[in-house]
């Protein structure tokens, strides 16, 4: 199938060159109307994250037509340190519906399994989708490519491991976190140390609701100018046991050599121990809260070992789903292109139905014209001729969509051509359905919509 | 035959919670248990409505009702929980204690006993389904008190695997300890209060003797003590965990065992 993508990602260029590839969400419909223009194409989807940035095109009928969005995606890098074309890549055909499946499944990410790209494709897709264009920028094959990508997507995170477990530093927190206080809306949180990694684990559990934040470090400005940036407060070294009793995570992170939360410490702010859970999350090196602690009743000390541990169960977990998860790939790619290569066969369908439709018409109109009925009777002929019709040409239609999907559609229209005499029906009849809204379907091929191959107008028949 | 359907959807609700468990809870398919023990629990009801339209009484006279009833009252705390997402996986330890129930009252027969007590009317009725709802309680509150211990367990071990991934957090499990353990405690009471009132007023007397009484006393002060474990300092929430674990251990262990002294002479519910 004339399908193609166009693009760059983290498999080929490191972050500084990814970033110039990007487009603001604002210049998607734009860029989009241009490449549909200078590449003579049909219908485009961008797809722009900061993992990658890829065209999605249909028809792709011309080489060339690939050099020219190469072009446009090479003028908006520009400049860059070698030439565009050490960045980009392309995938046609099958291996182009092959790579938007892995890319919704999470398997071409940079954390493999990770979610937020199947969010990132359905908006892609929306964004298109809804943007007022004539011809639809995502037409009937980029709906139906889109939609089958979720699903796919979808199906492989229900029945695979792929998408479970935390598999980084900043998401093993907020599991942690989630599975000792459920909701994080009010939990208070404290940032010992004003490390970066810290503000990274601080930002993920705010995104999750603990906003209420509280910073202390050795240098009280450093701790100041951190807890501005996260909306937190700041204290001095010397209100860490108060500020210790207030809260329900600990975050530490300080350059010290040594411990800065001892048992000494601990003891001035829970004399018999914390009634509550304490989630306790050390990820300096070396550590910051003396390990004794973690024997503590109701205190869950990690360090940053133990969270390492974790992402590696989960990354190695999510490893071996690996070969499921193409498989499950392999398979809804080999549907797909059977779909579309059952809609070769719609124009002749349509014009076979349409042509037995007149026929049918026109002898019962016949004999209608011979008997007195009444109207029921009337009714019921017209009925009877109509049941008749749609069971003898419901195996033919059944049977041309499932040869055409398995690959012999040229061999049948011209078989059912000859047999129907509908020289005049050709596959290349230019029609252009219209674009399902995103959640529909999209089922172009279905026998109560029948219609030209979408977007293939300028192919032979 | 209706006992049957809920029974059968009783274990297919616990085999899918068990199966999520050991197959790790993943997309659509860990939302069907929840929905399956739901249905049970209509079944059920349905189950002890014709009963009571059949024989005339509501199923609280007799061993073999009592305990379907028992199943029935603990569903619908189960049914509670649902509403609350992961809360409701507490089902994997409800689940066999209400097949279990149900499937004794099925195998005796869900019957009237041929019991003829004085006690009986609306007091009789209130007080039993009372007593019943607060054992149910218990039961709600030691389900999420063992899965508290789990969780607890693990998050020390620092095992995240799919026993972690499958329980609700430890301050939701606390939760429903506690509601259930409240909720038991003042339905108890309540019962307990309506029997002696009755006891009172028509026999003019305490009936301290007999062995429901007994029993009820024991098991409302277990169920004091259970609540009493979340006053004070120190681990409270694991204390009550714990608590509310071996007090419904208690209540069922005393319940045996009062069952095999009292023999036939016990009373409307032994």
């Amino acid at each position: 199938m004339p399908l193609a993508v166009v693009g760059v990602s983290h498999q080929t260029a490191p972050v500084e060159v990814r970033e110039r590839f990007a487009f603001a969400q604002e210049e998607e419909a734009p860029v989009l109307e241009r490449v549909r223009a200078l590449a003579g194409v049909d219908e485009a989807v961008l797809l722009s994250t900061c993992n990658r940035t890829e065209f999605y095109l249909y028809p792709i009928l011309d080489p060339e037509t690939l050099q020219t969005v190469e072009r446009v995606l090479a003028d908006k890098a520009s400049p860059l340190p070698r030439p565009a074309s050490a960045y980009l890549y392309s995938h046609r055909d099958e291996e182009a519906v092959r790579h938007l499946f892995r890319v919704s499944s999470g398997l071409d990410s940079l954390v493999m399994g990770e979610a937020e790209i199947q969010g990132q494709v359905r908006d892609a897709y929306h964004r298109a989708a809804l943007t007022p264009a004539e011809p639809p920028l995502a037409g009937p094959v980029l709906n139906r490519l889109f939609q089958t990508a979720l699903s796919v997507g979808g199906r492989v995170r229900a029945e695979t491991p792929l998408g479970e477990g935390a598999a980084s530093v900043a998401s093993v927190a907020v599991e942690l976190s989630r599975k000792i206080f459920g909701s994080l809306a009010d939990r208070r949180v404290l940032v010992l140390g004003a490390g970066s990694t810290a503000e990274l684990v601080v930002e993920a559990l705010g995104r999750e609701g603990a906003h209420d934040l509280t910073v202390v470090n050795r240098t009280y400005e450093r701790a100041a100018d951190l807890a501005s940036r996260l909306n937190g407060r700041a204290l001095r070294l010397q209100e860490l046991s108060g500020a210790l009793r207030e809260v329900d995570i600990v975050l530490t992170s300080t350059a010290a050599p040594h411990p800065v939360l001892r048992t000494p410490t601990f003891r001035e702010a829970f004399p018999s121990g914390p009634s509550r859970p304490l989630l306790v999350i050390d990820i300096a090196i070396p550590r910051d809260v003396e390990p004794a602690l973690g024997d503590e009743p109701n205190v869950f000390l990690y360090n940053i070992d133990d969270l390492r541990k974790i992402v590696d169960e989960t990354l190695e977990r999510r490893r071996e789903a690996v070969a499921t998860a193409e498989t499950i790939i392999t398979g809804t790619t080999r549907d797909f292109l059977a779909w579309y290569a059952s809609l070769e066969v719609i124009p002749v369908i349509r014009a076979m139905r349409e042509r037995a439709e007149r026929l049918r018409a026109a002898e019962l109109e016949r004999v209608l014209a011979r008997l007195d009925l009444d109207e029921t009777g009337r009714e019921a002929l017209d009925d009877f001729s109509r049941r008749m019709l749609n069971k003898l040409l419901h195996l033919p239609t059944v049977r041309l969509r499932e040869g055409a999907a398995g690959g012999r559609a040229a061999e049948l229209v011209d078989a059912l051509r000859y047999l129907y005499g509908l020289d005049d029906v050709s596959t290349a009849e230019p029609a252009r359905e219209k674009a399902p809204e995103p959640g529909e379907t999209g089922d172009v091929g279905g026998d109560a919509a029948p219609g030209g191959l979408p977007g293939r107008g300028r192919r032979s028949g | 035959m209706i006992h049957l359907v809920a029974l059968t959807l009783y274990i297919a609700a616990f085999l899918l919670w068990l199966r999520a468990l050991v197959g790790g809870v993943r997309g659509r398919a860990a939302h069907v248990p929840g929905p399956v023990a739901a249905a049970g629990v209509v079944a059920h009801l349905v189950a002890l409505v014709l009963y009571t339209s059949r024989w005339g009484e509501l199923p609280l006279v007799g061993l073999a009702p009592s305990l379907s009833t028992l199943s029935l009252l603990i569903g619908v705390g189960l049914v509670a929980t649902l509403w609350l997402g992961e809360a409701g996986r507490v089902g994997i330890l409800l689940m066999p204690l209400m097949i279990l129930l149900e499937g004794i009252a099925a195998v005796m027969g869900v019957r009237p006993a041929p019991a003829d007590l004085d006690f009986s009317g609306a007091w009789f009725a209130l007080h039993v389904t009372l007593g019943l709802a607060g054992v149910g309680g218990m039961a709600l509150s030691a389900a999420a008190g063992a899965l508290y211990l789990l969780q607890h367990r693990e998050l020390k071990s620092k095992r995240l695997g799919r026993v972690f991934r499958f329980l609700p957090p430890l301050a939701t499990l606390d939760r429903m300890g506690r509601i259930g353990a409240v909720a038991g405690f003042t339905m108890l009471t309540l019962g307990i209060m309506l029997g002696w009132a009755w006891t009172v007023r028509f026999r003019n007397t305490f009936a301290g003797g007999d062995p429901e009484t007994i029993w009820a006393v024991f098991i409302w002060a277990v169920v004091l003590s259970v609540l009493a474990a979340r006053v004070g300092g120190g681990r409270v929430e694991r204390r009550a965990a714990l608590a509310g674990v071996v007090g419904f251990a208690l209540i069922a262990l005393s319940f045996v065992v009062i069952r095999a002294l009292a023999g036939d002479a016990g009373g409307f519910f032994l």
